[in-house]
Protein backbone atom coordinates (compact mmCIF):
# COMPACT_ATOMS: atom_id res chain seq x y z
CA UNK A 1 0.00 0.00 0.00
CA UNK A 2 1.19 3.56 -0.48
CA UNK A 3 2.55 5.25 2.23
CA UNK A 4 2.28 9.02 0.87
CA UNK A 5 1.46 10.65 -2.33
CA UNK A 6 1.74 13.86 -2.75
CA UNK A 7 2.35 16.72 -5.05
CA UNK A 8 3.97 19.56 -3.66
CA UNK A 9 4.22 22.74 -5.53
CA UNK A 10 4.66 22.64 -9.03
CA UNK A 11 4.72 24.53 -11.51
CA UNK A 12 4.21 23.27 -15.17
CA UNK A 13 5.39 25.77 -18.31
CA UNK A 14 4.24 24.28 -21.87
CA UNK A 15 5.75 26.65 -25.24
CA UNK A 16 6.43 29.29 -22.28
CA UNK A 17 2.88 29.38 -21.07
CA UNK A 18 2.28 29.01 -17.21
CA UNK A 19 -0.57 25.48 -17.69
CA UNK A 20 0.23 24.63 -13.65
CA UNK A 21 0.72 27.18 -11.30
CA UNK A 22 2.04 26.09 -7.50
CA UNK A 23 -0.49 23.38 -7.16
CA UNK A 24 -0.42 21.21 -3.70
CA UNK A 25 -2.64 18.54 -3.05
CA UNK A 26 -2.38 14.72 -1.25
CA UNK A 27 -4.66 12.11 -2.35
CA UNK A 28 -5.04 8.86 0.75
CA UNK A 29 -5.22 5.29 -0.25
CA UNK A 30 -8.31 4.47 -1.54
CA UNK A 31 -9.34 8.11 -2.23
CA UNK A 32 -10.87 9.00 -4.87
CA UNK A 33 -10.04 12.56 -6.26
CA UNK A 34 -12.13 13.89 -8.99
CA UNK A 35 -10.58 16.91 -11.30
CA UNK A 36 -12.85 18.76 -12.98
CA UNK A 37 -12.00 22.73 -14.95
CA UNK A 38 -12.31 23.68 -18.27
CA UNK A 39 -10.68 22.65 -21.38
CA UNK A 40 -6.55 23.88 -21.35
CA UNK A 41 -6.74 23.83 -17.38
CA UNK A 42 -4.19 21.73 -17.24
CA UNK A 43 -5.93 18.47 -15.98
CA UNK A 44 -4.48 15.85 -18.91
CA UNK A 45 -1.05 17.86 -17.97
CA UNK A 46 -1.20 16.81 -14.16
CA UNK A 47 -1.81 13.52 -14.59
CA UNK A 48 1.43 13.19 -17.12
CA UNK A 49 2.85 14.98 -14.52
CA UNK A 50 2.14 12.21 -12.48
CA UNK A 51 3.20 9.58 -14.85
CA UNK A 52 6.57 11.11 -15.45
CA UNK A 53 5.87 11.62 -19.10
CA UNK A 54 6.43 15.81 -18.36
CA UNK A 55 8.62 16.94 -15.87
CA UNK A 56 7.40 19.72 -14.09
CA UNK A 57 9.61 23.38 -13.88
CA UNK A 58 9.39 23.08 -10.09
CA UNK A 59 8.17 20.96 -7.89
CA UNK A 60 7.86 17.36 -6.89
CA UNK A 61 5.42 14.27 -6.74
CA UNK A 62 5.73 12.48 -4.10
CA UNK A 63 5.40 8.87 -4.25
CA UNK A 64 6.28 6.68 -1.16
CA UNK A 65 5.54 2.96 -1.10
CA UNK A 66 6.12 0.85 2.14
CA UNK A 67 7.93 -2.13 0.42
CA UNK A 68 8.70 -1.42 -2.99
CA UNK A 69 8.35 1.21 -5.91
CA UNK A 70 4.98 2.60 -5.94
CA UNK A 71 3.23 1.57 -9.16
CA UNK A 72 0.74 3.82 -11.64
CA UNK A 73 -2.05 2.71 -13.74
CA UNK A 74 -3.81 4.68 -16.65
CA UNK A 75 -6.75 4.45 -18.33
CA UNK A 76 -6.80 7.48 -21.07
CA UNK A 77 -9.84 8.73 -22.74
CA UNK A 78 -8.81 7.11 -26.21
CA UNK A 79 -6.06 4.49 -27.47
CA UNK A 80 -4.55 4.53 -30.84
CA UNK A 81 -5.29 0.72 -31.53
CA UNK A 82 -5.40 -0.91 -34.82
CA UNK A 83 -8.87 -2.51 -34.80
CA UNK A 84 -7.26 -5.09 -37.61
CA UNK A 85 -4.69 -6.34 -35.59
CA UNK A 86 -5.69 -10.04 -33.97
CA UNK A 87 -5.37 -9.09 -30.54
CA UNK A 88 -7.79 -10.79 -28.14
CA UNK A 89 -8.58 -8.82 -24.87
CA UNK A 90 -6.46 -12.06 -22.29
CA UNK A 91 -3.87 -10.86 -24.61
CA UNK A 92 -4.23 -7.41 -24.76
CA UNK A 93 -4.70 -7.15 -20.26
CA UNK A 94 -1.88 -9.03 -19.94
CA UNK A 95 0.61 -6.13 -21.48
CA UNK A 96 -0.34 -4.56 -18.17
CA UNK A 97 1.79 -6.73 -16.23
CA UNK A 98 5.24 -5.67 -14.66
CA UNK A 99 7.56 -6.07 -17.36
CA UNK A 100 10.32 -8.85 -17.11
CA UNK A 101 12.56 -10.12 -19.33
CA UNK A 102 10.95 -13.37 -19.62
CA UNK A 103 8.79 -13.76 -22.83
CA UNK A 104 6.02 -16.13 -21.73
CA UNK A 105 3.32 -16.18 -18.93
CA UNK A 106 3.71 -18.00 -15.47
CA UNK A 107 1.29 -19.80 -13.58
CA UNK A 108 0.98 -16.69 -11.24
CA UNK A 109 0.64 -14.05 -14.07
CA UNK A 110 -2.40 -16.33 -15.48
CA UNK A 111 -4.25 -16.02 -12.09
CA UNK A 112 -3.45 -12.29 -11.83
CA UNK A 113 -4.99 -11.86 -15.33
CA UNK A 114 -7.96 -14.32 -14.56
CA UNK A 115 -8.97 -12.49 -11.27
CA UNK A 116 -8.41 -8.86 -12.60
CA UNK A 117 -11.04 -10.11 -15.50
CA UNK A 118 -13.05 -11.16 -13.14
CA UNK A 119 -13.44 -8.09 -10.94
CA UNK A 120 -13.61 -6.14 -14.39
CA UNK A 121 -16.48 -8.28 -15.35
CA UNK A 122 -14.09 -8.95 -18.65
CA UNK A 123 -14.06 -12.81 -18.42
CA UNK A 124 -16.71 -13.79 -20.74
CA UNK A 125 -14.54 -11.05 -23.36
CA UNK A 126 -11.09 -13.02 -23.05
CA UNK A 127 -11.33 -14.77 -26.55
CA UNK A 128 -12.81 -11.62 -28.28
CA UNK A 129 -10.62 -9.45 -30.02
CA UNK A 130 -10.15 -6.20 -28.80
CA UNK A 131 -10.98 -4.12 -32.10
CA UNK A 132 -14.45 -5.96 -32.21
CA UNK A 133 -15.64 -4.83 -28.47
CA UNK A 134 -18.04 -1.85 -27.96
CA UNK A 135 -17.10 1.54 -26.03
CA UNK A 136 -17.85 0.20 -22.63
CA UNK A 137 -16.22 -3.07 -23.14
CA UNK A 138 -13.35 -1.64 -23.92
CA UNK A 139 -13.22 0.81 -21.34
CA UNK A 140 -13.43 -1.92 -18.84
CA UNK A 141 -10.53 -3.72 -20.80
CA UNK A 142 -8.54 -0.49 -20.45
CA UNK A 143 -8.92 -0.63 -16.68
CA UNK A 144 -8.30 -4.39 -16.34
CA UNK A 145 -5.07 -3.86 -17.79
CA UNK A 146 -4.61 -0.71 -15.81
CA UNK A 147 -5.01 -2.52 -12.84
CA UNK A 148 -3.63 -6.25 -13.29
CA UNK A 149 -0.49 -4.24 -12.43
CA UNK A 150 -1.77 -4.11 -8.76
CA UNK A 151 -1.41 0.06 -9.28
CA UNK A 152 -1.06 2.29 -5.38
CA UNK A 153 -2.30 4.96 -7.94
CA UNK A 154 -4.98 4.84 -10.61
CA UNK A 155 -4.95 7.99 -13.50
CA UNK A 156 -8.45 7.70 -15.43
CA UNK A 157 -8.42 10.55 -18.00
CA UNK A 158 -12.01 10.92 -19.27
CA UNK A 159 -12.16 7.44 -19.59
CA UNK A 160 -15.63 7.04 -19.41
CA UNK A 161 -16.23 10.18 -21.76
CA UNK A 162 -17.29 8.75 -24.83
CA UNK A 163 -19.83 6.32 -23.34
CA UNK A 164 -23.42 6.50 -22.60
CA UNK A 165 -24.75 7.70 -19.06
CA UNK A 166 -25.47 3.89 -17.72
CA UNK A 167 -22.54 3.08 -18.81
CA UNK A 168 -20.20 5.74 -17.34
CA UNK A 169 -22.24 4.89 -14.18
CA UNK A 170 -21.38 1.24 -13.96
CA UNK A 171 -17.52 2.12 -14.66
CA UNK A 172 -17.41 4.50 -12.22
CA UNK A 173 -18.75 2.87 -9.56
CA UNK A 174 -17.25 0.03 -10.55
CA UNK A 175 -13.52 2.29 -10.06
CA UNK A 176 -14.90 3.45 -6.53
CA UNK A 177 -15.93 0.14 -5.41
CA UNK A 178 -11.96 -1.47 -6.25
CA UNK A 179 -10.24 1.43 -5.38
CA UNK A 180 -11.96 1.23 -1.93
CA UNK A 181 -11.44 -2.22 -1.78
CA UNK A 182 -7.44 -2.50 -3.26
CA UNK A 183 -6.37 1.19 -1.12
CA UNK A 184 -5.89 2.52 -4.16
CA UNK A 185 -5.32 6.55 -4.65
CA UNK A 186 -7.61 7.69 -7.79
CA UNK A 187 -7.73 10.69 -9.70
CA UNK A 188 -9.96 10.87 -12.24
CA UNK A 189 -11.09 13.59 -14.62
CA UNK A 190 -14.53 14.38 -15.82
CA UNK A 191 -16.67 16.75 -17.60
CA UNK A 192 -19.63 14.79 -15.67
CA UNK A 193 -20.61 17.20 -12.69
CA UNK A 194 -23.24 14.38 -11.23
CA UNK A 195 -20.69 11.64 -11.68
CA UNK A 196 -18.00 13.69 -9.83
CA UNK A 197 -20.51 14.67 -7.49
CA UNK A 198 -21.43 11.30 -6.74
CA UNK A 199 -17.92 9.17 -6.74
CA UNK A 200 -15.39 11.50 -5.61
CA UNK A 201 -14.40 11.74 -1.75
CA UNK A 202 -13.06 14.81 -2.67
CA UNK A 203 -12.85 17.71 -5.69
CA UNK A 204 -9.81 19.53 -7.26
CA UNK A 205 -10.82 21.88 -9.34
CA UNK A 206 -8.72 23.33 -11.66
CA UNK A 207 -8.82 26.99 -14.08
CA UNK A 208 -5.88 28.05 -15.92
CA UNK A 209 -3.26 29.18 -13.05
CA UNK A 210 -6.08 28.75 -9.71
CA UNK A 211 -7.16 25.72 -8.10
CA UNK A 212 -9.02 24.61 -4.85
CA UNK A 213 -9.34 20.97 -3.43
CA UNK A 214 -11.91 20.01 -0.82
CA UNK A 215 -15.28 18.16 -0.64
CA UNK A 216 -17.46 17.94 -3.97
CA UNK A 217 -19.90 19.77 -2.57
CA UNK A 218 -18.25 22.60 -1.25
CA UNK A 219 -16.01 22.85 -4.62
CA UNK A 220 -19.07 23.20 -6.71
CA UNK A 221 -20.95 25.45 -4.44
CA UNK A 222 -17.72 27.51 -4.48
CA UNK A 223 -16.73 27.55 -7.90
CA UNK A 224 -17.32 29.51 -10.53
CA UNK A 225 -18.93 26.90 -12.96
CA UNK A 226 -21.19 29.34 -14.95
CA UNK A 227 -17.84 29.56 -17.35
CA UNK A 228 -18.06 25.85 -17.92
CA UNK A 229 -21.61 24.21 -17.31
CA UNK A 230 -24.79 25.31 -17.28
CA UNK A 231 -26.07 26.70 -13.81
CA UNK A 232 -29.26 23.75 -13.75
CA UNK A 233 -26.75 21.21 -13.87
CA UNK A 234 -24.30 22.43 -11.44
CA UNK A 235 -27.72 23.07 -9.07
CA UNK A 236 -28.50 19.17 -9.58
CA UNK A 237 -25.17 17.38 -9.60
CA UNK A 238 -25.19 19.45 -5.90
CA UNK A 239 -28.49 18.15 -4.65
CA UNK A 240 -27.98 15.04 -5.91
CA UNK A 241 -24.51 15.15 -3.73
CA UNK A 242 -26.16 16.33 -0.52
CA UNK A 243 -28.48 13.72 -0.61
CA UNK A 244 -26.82 10.75 -1.08
CA UNK A 245 -24.58 11.97 1.61
CA UNK A 246 -27.63 12.52 3.45
CA UNK A 247 -29.61 9.30 2.87
CA UNK A 248 -26.28 7.03 2.16
CA UNK A 249 -27.10 6.76 -1.56
CA UNK B 1 17.64 -30.69 -57.07
CA UNK B 2 19.09 -30.76 -52.71
CA UNK B 3 22.17 -32.75 -54.39
CA UNK B 4 23.63 -29.49 -55.47
CA UNK B 5 25.59 -27.53 -52.76
CA UNK B 6 23.86 -24.35 -54.10
CA UNK B 7 20.72 -25.37 -53.69
CA UNK B 8 21.58 -26.89 -49.94
CA UNK B 9 22.89 -23.18 -49.33
CA UNK B 10 19.86 -21.31 -50.98
CA UNK B 11 17.54 -23.54 -48.77
CA UNK B 12 18.91 -23.49 -45.23
CA UNK B 13 19.63 -19.84 -45.97
CA UNK B 14 16.23 -18.99 -47.36
CA UNK B 15 15.00 -20.93 -44.51
CA UNK B 16 16.19 -19.08 -41.97
CA UNK B 17 15.89 -15.33 -43.53
CA UNK B 18 12.49 -16.31 -44.28
CA UNK B 19 11.61 -17.09 -40.30
CA UNK B 20 13.39 -14.13 -38.97
CA UNK B 21 11.38 -11.81 -41.95
CA UNK B 22 7.94 -13.92 -40.72
CA UNK B 23 8.64 -12.94 -36.82
CA UNK B 24 9.71 -9.70 -37.56
CA UNK B 25 7.55 -9.00 -39.88
CA UNK B 26 4.59 -8.49 -37.72
CA UNK B 27 6.32 -6.01 -35.20
CA UNK B 28 6.95 -3.81 -38.70
CA UNK B 29 3.01 -4.10 -39.59
CA UNK B 30 1.85 -2.92 -35.83
CA UNK B 31 4.44 -0.40 -35.70
CA UNK B 32 3.04 0.93 -39.14
CA UNK B 33 6.63 0.89 -40.60
CA UNK B 34 6.51 -1.39 -44.14
CA UNK B 35 7.46 1.80 -45.82
CA UNK B 36 10.42 2.56 -43.53
CA UNK B 37 11.10 -0.65 -44.08
CA UNK B 38 11.16 -0.18 -48.09
CA UNK B 39 13.39 2.45 -47.48
CA UNK B 40 15.55 1.00 -45.68
CA UNK B 41 16.27 -1.96 -48.35
CA UNK B 42 17.18 0.79 -50.62
CA UNK B 43 19.41 2.47 -47.89
CA UNK B 44 21.16 -1.20 -48.08
CA UNK B 45 21.30 -1.20 -51.63
CA UNK B 46 23.51 2.10 -51.75
CA UNK B 47 25.76 0.44 -49.03
CA UNK B 48 26.06 -2.55 -51.01
CA UNK B 49 26.93 -0.50 -53.96
CA UNK B 50 29.52 1.21 -51.91
CA UNK B 51 31.13 -1.41 -50.37
CA UNK B 52 31.50 -2.82 -53.64
CA UNK B 53 33.34 0.48 -54.83
CA UNK B 54 35.53 0.88 -51.89
CA UNK B 55 36.40 -3.43 -51.99
CA UNK B 56 33.99 -4.35 -49.00
CA UNK B 57 31.94 -7.34 -48.66
CA UNK B 58 28.08 -6.05 -49.37
CA UNK B 59 26.95 -7.59 -46.89
CA UNK B 60 29.46 -5.41 -44.72
CA UNK B 61 28.14 -2.22 -46.77
CA UNK B 62 24.78 -3.30 -46.41
CA UNK B 63 24.69 -3.46 -42.85
CA UNK B 64 26.79 -0.31 -42.07
CA UNK B 65 24.02 1.58 -44.67
CA UNK B 66 21.01 0.19 -42.63
CA UNK B 67 22.40 0.37 -39.13
CA UNK B 68 23.21 3.88 -39.48
CA UNK B 69 20.13 5.07 -41.32
CA UNK B 70 18.30 3.39 -38.01
CA UNK B 71 19.93 4.93 -36.03
CA UNK B 72 19.45 8.27 -37.70
CA UNK B 73 15.92 7.54 -38.31
CA UNK B 74 15.63 6.92 -34.24
CA UNK B 75 16.99 10.05 -33.48
CA UNK B 76 14.99 11.82 -35.70
CA UNK B 77 11.95 10.40 -35.18
CA UNK B 78 9.74 7.63 -36.59
CA UNK B 79 7.10 10.01 -37.48
CA UNK B 80 8.96 12.17 -39.36
CA UNK B 81 10.28 9.40 -42.25
CA UNK B 82 6.39 8.29 -42.15
CA UNK B 83 5.53 11.25 -44.15
CA UNK B 84 5.01 10.72 -47.49
CA UNK B 85 7.24 12.61 -48.74
CA UNK B 86 10.23 12.40 -47.12
CA UNK B 87 9.76 8.77 -47.81
CA UNK B 88 9.72 9.80 -51.69
CA UNK B 89 12.95 11.73 -51.06
CA UNK B 90 14.93 9.14 -49.31
CA UNK B 91 13.79 6.47 -51.70
CA UNK B 92 14.98 8.25 -54.45
CA UNK B 93 18.67 9.69 -53.04
CA UNK B 94 19.74 6.49 -52.35
CA UNK B 95 18.67 4.88 -55.31
CA UNK B 96 20.77 7.61 -56.82
CA UNK B 97 23.30 6.86 -54.26
CA UNK B 98 23.74 3.37 -55.27
CA UNK B 99 23.89 4.11 -58.76
CA UNK B 100 26.24 6.36 -58.77
CA UNK B 101 28.51 4.10 -56.82
CA UNK B 102 28.21 1.14 -58.95
CA UNK B 103 28.99 3.27 -61.60
CA UNK B 104 32.30 4.31 -59.88
CA UNK B 105 33.15 1.40 -59.17
CA UNK B 106 34.01 -1.53 -61.79
CA UNK B 107 31.51 -4.52 -61.00
CA UNK B 108 29.42 -5.52 -63.84
CA UNK B 109 25.53 -5.15 -64.71
CA UNK B 110 24.50 -8.74 -62.79
CA UNK B 111 25.94 -7.34 -59.55
CA UNK B 112 23.81 -4.87 -59.78
CA UNK B 113 20.51 -7.28 -60.78
CA UNK B 114 21.71 -9.33 -58.00
CA UNK B 115 21.77 -6.78 -55.10
CA UNK B 116 17.91 -5.25 -56.65
CA UNK B 117 16.60 -8.50 -56.99
CA UNK B 118 18.73 -11.22 -54.99
CA UNK B 119 20.00 -14.37 -55.77
CA UNK B 120 19.36 -17.48 -53.73
CA UNK B 121 21.58 -19.56 -55.92
CA UNK B 122 24.74 -17.46 -55.54
CA UNK B 123 24.61 -18.04 -51.74
CA UNK B 124 28.28 -19.36 -50.10
CA UNK B 125 29.14 -21.53 -47.51
CA UNK B 126 30.08 -18.46 -45.56
CA UNK B 127 27.08 -16.42 -46.04
CA UNK B 128 25.44 -19.14 -44.90
CA UNK B 129 26.52 -19.07 -41.47
CA UNK B 130 27.01 -14.99 -41.52
CA UNK B 131 22.97 -15.49 -42.02
CA UNK B 132 22.61 -18.56 -39.34
CA UNK B 133 24.44 -16.67 -36.78
CA UNK B 134 23.09 -12.84 -37.16
CA UNK B 135 19.47 -14.58 -37.37
CA UNK B 136 20.32 -16.56 -33.91
CA UNK B 137 21.15 -13.38 -32.53
CA UNK B 138 18.39 -11.31 -33.85
CA UNK B 139 15.98 -13.84 -32.75
CA UNK B 140 17.17 -14.08 -28.95
CA UNK B 141 16.81 -10.10 -28.61
CA UNK B 142 13.27 -10.29 -30.46
CA UNK B 143 12.43 -13.17 -27.84
CA UNK B 144 14.37 -11.18 -24.95
CA UNK B 145 12.18 -7.93 -25.84
CA UNK B 146 9.05 -9.29 -26.44
CA UNK B 147 7.23 -8.85 -23.89
CA UNK B 148 8.39 -5.24 -24.15
CA UNK B 149 7.82 -4.67 -27.78
CA UNK B 150 4.66 -6.28 -28.13
CA UNK B 151 3.30 -3.60 -25.52
CA UNK B 152 4.41 -0.82 -27.17
CA UNK B 153 3.68 -1.86 -30.77
CA UNK B 154 0.11 -2.76 -29.76
CA UNK B 155 -0.51 -0.47 -27.44
CA UNK B 156 1.76 2.51 -27.66
CA UNK B 157 -0.12 4.65 -24.95
CA UNK B 158 -0.59 2.36 -22.36
CA UNK B 159 3.59 1.29 -23.20
CA UNK B 160 4.00 5.28 -22.25
CA UNK B 161 2.10 4.94 -19.40
CA UNK B 162 3.43 1.99 -17.69
CA UNK B 163 6.81 3.52 -17.85
CA UNK B 164 8.13 1.55 -20.64
CA UNK B 165 11.48 3.46 -22.09
CA UNK B 166 9.37 4.04 -25.78
CA UNK B 167 12.50 5.98 -27.53
CA UNK B 168 15.04 3.08 -26.70
CA UNK B 169 12.39 0.53 -27.63
CA UNK B 170 11.97 2.36 -30.70
CA UNK B 171 15.51 2.88 -31.89
CA UNK B 172 16.67 -0.94 -30.73
CA UNK B 173 13.43 -2.13 -32.91
CA UNK B 174 14.66 -0.39 -36.15
CA UNK B 175 18.34 -1.32 -35.54
CA UNK B 176 16.91 -5.23 -35.60
CA UNK B 177 15.01 -4.26 -38.60
CA UNK B 178 17.75 -2.86 -40.18
CA UNK B 179 19.88 -5.92 -39.44
CA UNK B 180 16.96 -8.21 -40.89
CA UNK B 181 17.00 -6.32 -44.03
CA UNK B 182 20.82 -6.53 -44.55
CA UNK B 183 20.52 -9.87 -44.43
CA UNK B 184 17.11 -10.58 -46.31
CA UNK B 185 18.39 -8.14 -49.48
CA UNK B 186 21.30 -10.91 -50.15
CA UNK B 187 18.34 -13.62 -50.71
CA UNK B 188 15.38 -11.65 -52.04
CA UNK B 189 16.82 -8.38 -53.12
CA UNK B 190 16.21 -4.94 -52.08
CA UNK B 191 13.17 -4.25 -53.91
CA UNK B 192 11.69 -7.63 -52.57
CA UNK B 193 12.64 -7.26 -48.78
CA UNK B 194 9.38 -5.64 -48.50
CA UNK B 195 7.18 -8.49 -49.83
CA UNK B 196 8.89 -11.41 -47.33
CA UNK B 197 8.48 -8.44 -44.09
CA UNK B 198 5.13 -7.67 -44.56
CA UNK B 199 3.12 -10.12 -46.93
CA UNK B 200 3.27 -12.81 -44.45
CA UNK B 201 2.64 -10.94 -41.36
CA UNK B 202 -0.56 -9.62 -43.27
CA UNK B 203 -2.10 -12.72 -44.61
CA UNK B 204 -1.74 -13.95 -40.72
CA UNK B 205 -3.53 -11.30 -39.53
CA UNK B 206 -6.61 -12.60 -41.19
CA UNK B 207 -6.17 -16.03 -40.11
CA UNK B 208 -5.20 -16.06 -36.66
CA UNK B 209 -6.79 -14.30 -33.52
CA UNK B 210 -3.13 -13.57 -31.07
CA UNK B 211 0.00 -12.25 -31.67
CA UNK B 212 1.73 -15.30 -31.03
CA UNK B 213 0.27 -17.33 -33.61
CA UNK B 214 0.44 -14.62 -35.93
CA UNK B 215 3.98 -14.88 -35.67
CA UNK B 216 4.27 -18.72 -36.04
CA UNK B 217 1.66 -18.12 -39.18
CA UNK B 218 3.46 -15.04 -40.64
CA UNK B 219 7.24 -17.52 -40.21
CA UNK B 220 5.75 -20.52 -41.58
CA UNK B 221 3.79 -18.52 -44.86
CA UNK B 222 7.72 -17.20 -45.10
CA UNK B 223 9.54 -19.92 -45.17
CA UNK B 224 7.05 -21.72 -47.48
CA UNK B 225 7.30 -18.60 -50.32
CA UNK B 226 10.70 -19.30 -49.94
CA UNK B 227 10.69 -23.20 -50.41
CA UNK B 228 7.98 -22.93 -53.29
CA UNK B 229 10.14 -20.23 -55.08
CA UNK B 230 13.06 -21.84 -54.71
CA UNK B 231 11.70 -25.24 -56.11
CA UNK B 232 9.71 -23.95 -59.02
CA UNK B 233 12.85 -21.42 -60.15
CA UNK B 234 14.68 -24.14 -60.33
CA UNK B 235 12.22 -26.56 -62.47
CA UNK B 236 11.44 -23.69 -64.59
CA UNK B 237 14.28 -21.26 -64.82
CA UNK B 238 12.22 -18.20 -63.75
CA UNK B 239 13.71 -15.91 -60.97
CA UNK B 240 12.73 -17.10 -57.98
CA UNK B 241 11.77 -13.49 -56.56
CA UNK B 242 8.86 -13.63 -59.33
CA UNK B 243 7.30 -17.12 -57.71
CA UNK B 244 8.27 -15.94 -53.55
CA UNK B 245 6.15 -12.55 -54.55
CA UNK B 246 3.61 -14.70 -56.56
CA UNK B 247 3.00 -17.38 -53.76
CA UNK B 248 2.57 -14.67 -50.93
CA UNK B 249 -0.08 -12.79 -52.71
CA UNK B 250 -1.74 -15.52 -53.56
CA UNK B 251 -1.89 -16.50 -50.05
CA UNK B 252 -2.39 -12.84 -49.21
CA UNK B 253 -5.46 -12.44 -50.82
CA UNK B 254 -7.10 -15.96 -50.16
CA UNK B 255 -6.61 -15.32 -46.59
CA UNK B 256 -8.82 -11.60 -47.05
CA UNK B 257 -11.31 -13.45 -49.37
CA UNK B 258 -11.83 -16.13 -45.91
CA UNK B 259 -11.97 -13.38 -43.86
CA UNK B 260 -14.20 -11.18 -45.44
CA UNK B 261 -16.26 -14.20 -45.83
CA UNK B 262 -15.75 -15.08 -42.32
CA UNK B 263 -17.34 -11.43 -41.44
CA UNK B 264 -19.97 -12.02 -43.77
CA UNK B 265 -21.44 -14.93 -42.83
CA UNK B 266 -20.69 -14.57 -38.70
CA UNK B 267 -24.05 -13.90 -36.61
CA UNK B 268 -24.85 -10.43 -35.71
CA UNK B 269 -23.71 -9.63 -31.99
CA UNK B 270 -20.79 -12.52 -31.41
Amino acid sequence: MIENFSVDHIDVYINGEKILDNLSFSVQPGEMLGIIGPNGAGKSTLLKVILGVIKPQNGTVEMTHSDTRPIVGYVPQSRAIDEEMPIQTWDFISLGLPHRIRPWLTKKDRILIKETMELTDTSRLAKKSIGKLSGGEKQRVFLAQALVRNPDVLLLDESTANLDPKAQEEITSLVQELCTEQHISTLFISHDIHLVAKYAHRVLYLTRGHYSVGRAQDIIENANMDVLYQPQHVHDALQTSVENRRYGG
Amino acid sequence: MLHYDFMQHAFIAGTIVAIMCGAIGVFVMARGLSFITHSFSHIGFSGASFATYVGWDPLEGLLLFTTVGALAIGRMGVKFFRREASISVMLSVFLGLGILFLSLSTQSGSFTSTILFGSVVGISSRDVWVIVVLTVVLLCLLTLGYKMLKFDSFDPVGAEAAGLPIRFISVAFLLLLSIGVAEAVQIVGALLVFALMTIPASTARHITQSVFKMIVVSAVLAVLGIWVGLTLSYMTNAPVSFYITAFEALCYFLALGWSSLKAKFQPIGT
